[in-house]
């Protein structure tokens, strides 16, 4: 396994531009409000490696300077590693734009559809927002 | 495995920079047509360019199609719609019976509580299968939830009163070089697709499957339900073999987060 991260990761952000977004194992619309479109930008602090979503949590300061942490859902480790990503392609301290769909409950949960490191590289894009139309 | 999974997925890669380069330019995005025409439709196209493979259908001794291998199947939401590798019928709700009208819509999605998807959502999604065939049966391997069914093909008929499952009970007989699958036996306790199409345990579906060279398989999936549907109706497939694929682990429980942490709740029960 001689290939760096980077590499694959553009070869994964090169994909991404021809397959989208992946899915989940039920109906977006059962937990996430499309009618809620969110963009934010925030510092990574954990990052779950799971079934049957991998989370990432981000520190995310309002304008008054505030700091709340907002839970992101992606796609399955499954659906990631097919799409090129790894477990630390993402990072705790790296800074993300994430765009997503807050959760019905109105909680600071959102399904992410895109996550992108400042260099432009994109990351872990897995939600199925824009599948189930 | 890791470094031809990775050279496949950069060959793959570089073979789609031509296309992909005016939409990561932000010109209208126009996706190469034999791999999506929907690029926002995730696992509705191919995750990746399957690799080239020429070649004529694989036979088994007995000279039957040999339907062996991890494929690559369209992720099939809603099986009204037409997309890439994947043919609907628009018509679904002119086709209730008055119950299946007034079931049309689900209350909540029960897979989002990691309940088996049961038969035909297990096939309609965005993970992988591995078909294996032996002499007398044919072993179906879903990378969903990581679960299996058989399909009988050794000329057993269904058992008689057969105790209602998720997955029903499947025999296969050979129609020339297609196979197609017979399965009943259902319970009602899963939905068709994600969308929600509603069934009953009346459900009969009927799976038709022809190798039709190397690297495809043709697949079409009648919906059979006198209790929901006043008559059949189909979808039809196409399915890309992916010998650069294992299928990897998925289970739902482990950090179901959206039930453990009350994002999703069971409606109230009436």
């Amino acid at each position: 396994m001689k290939l760096k991260v980077a590499s694959f990761a553009f070869a994964a952000g090169v994909l991404l531009a021809v397959a989208g977004p992946a899915a989940a194992h039920h109906s977006f619309a059962a937990v996430f409000d499309r009618n809620q479109p969110a963009k934010f930008s925030g510092v990574v602090t954990k990052i779950e490696w799971s079934n049957p979503h991998a989370w990432f949590y981000v520190d995310v300061k309002d304008d008054a300077g505030h700091v709340k942490n907002y839970a992101c859902e992606t796609g399955p480790p499954n659906i990631l590693i097919r799409n090129g990503w790894r477990k630390d392609s993402l990072k705790v301290g790296d800074t993300v734009s994430i765009s997503g769909y807050r959760a019905k409950d109105g909680t600071d949960t959102f399904s992410t559809s895109e996550v992108v490191l400042p260099d432009g590289r994109k990351v872990f894009s897995g939600s199925n927002a824009d599948e189930d139309k | 495995m890791q470094n031809l999974f990775f050279r496949t997925l950069l060959l793959g890669a570089s073979g789609l920079v031509l296309t992909a380069v005016p939409a990561l330019a932000q010109a209208p995005a126009k996706a190469p047509a034999a791999t999506c025409e929907r690029p926002a439709e995730g696992f509705g196209c191919l995750a990746s360019r399957p690799p080239a493979t020429n070649g004529p259908t694989p036979r088994m001794a007995d000279g039957k199609p040999d339907l062996s291998g991890v494929w690559q199947h369209p992720f099939v939401q809603d099986m009204t719609r037409d997309l890439p590798d994947q043919k609907g019928e628009p018509n679904i709700a002119q086709l209730f019976t008055p119950w299946g009208k007034a079931n049309a819509v689900e209350e909540f999605d029960y897979t989002a509580f990691c309940l088996p998807l049961g038969y035909t959502r297990s096939i309609n999604s965005p993970m992988p299968i591995e078909i294996e065939q032996r002499p007398g049966r044919i072993v179906m391997l879903y990378e969903m939830n990581n679960t299996f069914h058989m399909i009988y093909t050794d000329g057993r008929a269904h058992p008689k009163d057969l105790e209602p499952t998720w997955f029903g009970h499947s025999i296969g007989k050979w129609d020339g070089d297609t196979l197609v699958v017979d399965t009943v036996g259902f319970n009602d306790q899963t939905r068709i697709d994600t969308q929600g199409h509603p069934h009953t345990d009346k459900l009969h579906v009927i799976e038709r499957i022809t190798r039709t060279d190397l690297g495809h398989l043709s697949y079409d999936m009648t919906i059979d339900d006198p209790g929901a549907y006043t008559k059949p109706w189909k979808n039809v497939r196409t399915f890309h073999l992916r010998p650069d694929w294992e299928l990897l682990e998925y289970n739902c429980n482990e950090n179901n987060k959206e039930v453990m942490e009350g994002h999703l709740k069971p409606p109230a029960k009436k």
